[in-house]
């Protein structure tokens, strides 16, 4: 199943190693922008927290199918993790998109689509990790969850369309016809090595969350085993 | 496929005349939607000039509001009396639990609308009875209910209960709450149903998603 290796160790330096390169490169390497100056700086960590956000509440949606075909406990660690770990990212996309609102747009918030969407998937993963504080059975816990998680990924492209049809202002940068902000090489590689430096770091992250999981689990069952030992039952749920 | 939507309409029928012998749920949910009516009245002042722009608004929020009391109490009893087995067993398809208990809960808020529309529009004179407007209630009280009713039958196995459910249901409605106010408030306003014929084909589109995939997994939700 899940166990500390020598590959965990090697993934965990790599991030490092990445997460600091991108860091120097958002430093030293990409130029200043001319309209907006240092702070447009911190779009690329804003664009690669958002992603991995978004990745990480895909993961979830994709371990909980996995879990209620296959009813392994270690899918639910992984989606469990993943939800954790895409929380505190769609956190720091949050609080860094308004760190460049306030100086751009004259205002930390606006009622954007891409920020209503970000926030929107925010709470629903926050009532995912309210849920699966109510439930005490663990094989629920994990059934919930995985219903929970699929019909959540589920409802955020919804949410994103719905608001995208009322209109936006956040600058698209990739996919759009005219971009918002012209992008130069030097900016495009910093963005691709921040982008890659953040995946390689929720991989190493949703790892040792994961075994994390594990453990706790295997806690919970041992607590079990005691208190029959103790008092002779087990209270159902 | 007989056998189902026979299921299916023996446990609306069954749900519905609960509720019909009790009206536990329904007198709740009506003084709750009319006492928000008076909270909004005062919170919000409903000037001649700015009502009809609100209304949806506020007819939506009331109506989700009701509607997530009655959510709360779908599952309870037999929750509460443990027969979720008996009601397994008795169907052919655990999907037929949840078609019976979103169609009852649809039912449900349609009534609670419909009583809530007259006296609105006898408070504030100004008629509700727009063919489009009921459309657009009819279509965001079923995509409520789609999701609303799988959510439901987890939150009420859980130790928070009602507490959950707005937590969990909220975020996932909020394209429906957007869809339903655009479009109604555009319909109130004299706005040709064309011009909000985008809003009602997501709001059609969400609640043949919702219900879908709720249909996939809802066996996961009662079965143990």
């Amino acid at each position: 199943m899940l166990f500390v290796n020598k590959n965990l160790k090697l993934l965990s330096f790599l991030a490092f190693l990445l997460v600091l390169a991108a860091f120097a490169m958002v430093l030293f390497y990409a130029p200043i922008e001319l309209n907006m100056g240092i702070v447009q700086k911190v779009f690329y960590f804003h664009v690669s927290a958002a992603w991995i956000g978004m990745l990480a509440f895909l993961v979830a949606a994709v371990c909980g199918i996995l879990y209620l075909n296959k009813k392994q406990l270690k899918y639910d660690f992984i989606a469990f993790s993943a939800v954790e770990i895409g929380l505190l990212f769609t956190a720091i996309a949050n609080f860094s998109g308004m760190i460049w609102a306030k100086p751009i747009w004259n205002t930390w918030w606006t009622w954007d689509p891409r920020l209503t969407t970000m926030t929107i998937m925010a709470f629903t993963y926050i009532g995912y990790l309210l849920l699966r504080r109510g439930v005490d059975n663990p094989e629920k816990r994990a059934r919930f969850g995985s219903v929970y998680a699929i019909i959540g990924f589920a409802s955020v492209p919804l949410t994103f369309f719905s608001s995208r049809l009322l209109r936006t202002i956040h600058p698209t940068i990739f996919g759009a016809d005219t971009g918002d902000m012209a992008m130069i090489p030097a900016m495009y590689q910093t963005m691709a090595v921040s982008i890659i430096a953040f995946t390689v770091l929720f991989a190493a992250l949703l790892w040792h969350r994961s075994l994390l999981a594990a453990r706790e689990s295997e806690l919970e069952i041992l607590r079990a085993q005691t208190e029959v030992l103790e008092f002779g039952e087990v209270l159902d749920d | 496929m007989k056998d189902w939507l026979h299921s299916v309409r023996t446990l609306v029928w069954k749900d519905l005349l609960q509720e019909w012998r009790s009206k536990d749920m329904l007198t709740a949910m009506f003084a709750f939607a009319i006492l928000t009516l008076f909270i909004f009245n005062y919170a919000i002042e409903l000037s001649p000039v700015n009502r009809a722009e609100i209304a949806s608004g506020i007819i939506w929020v009331v109506i989700v509001f009701a509607g997530t009391l009655g959510l709360n109490r779908s599952f309870i009893a037999e929750q509460d009396q443990g027969c979720f087995d008996a009601l397994v067993m008795a169907v052919p398809d655990v999907s037929a639990i949840y078609f019976g208990k979103m169609l009852t809960n649809w039912l449900v808020m349609l009534f609670v609308s419909v009583l809530i529309l007259p006296i609105y529009s006898l408070l504030y004179n100004q008629s509700l009875f727009n063919a489009g407007f009921i459309l657009v209630l009819v279509l965001g009280a079923w995509c409520y209910s789609a999701a609303g009713t799988l959510i439901a039958g987890m939150t009420v196995q859980t130790r928070m209960r009602d507490l959950l459910l707005p937590i969990l249901l909220f975020p996932i409605l909020m394209p429906v709450n957007m869809a339903v106010v655009k479009a109604a408030g555009g319909i109130l306003a004299g706005a040709p149903l064309m011009d909000v014929q985008a809003w009602l084909v997501f709001l059609a589109a969400y609640g043949i998603i919702v219900t879908t995939v709720s249909i996939m997994v809802f066996e996961y939700v009662i079965r143990e």
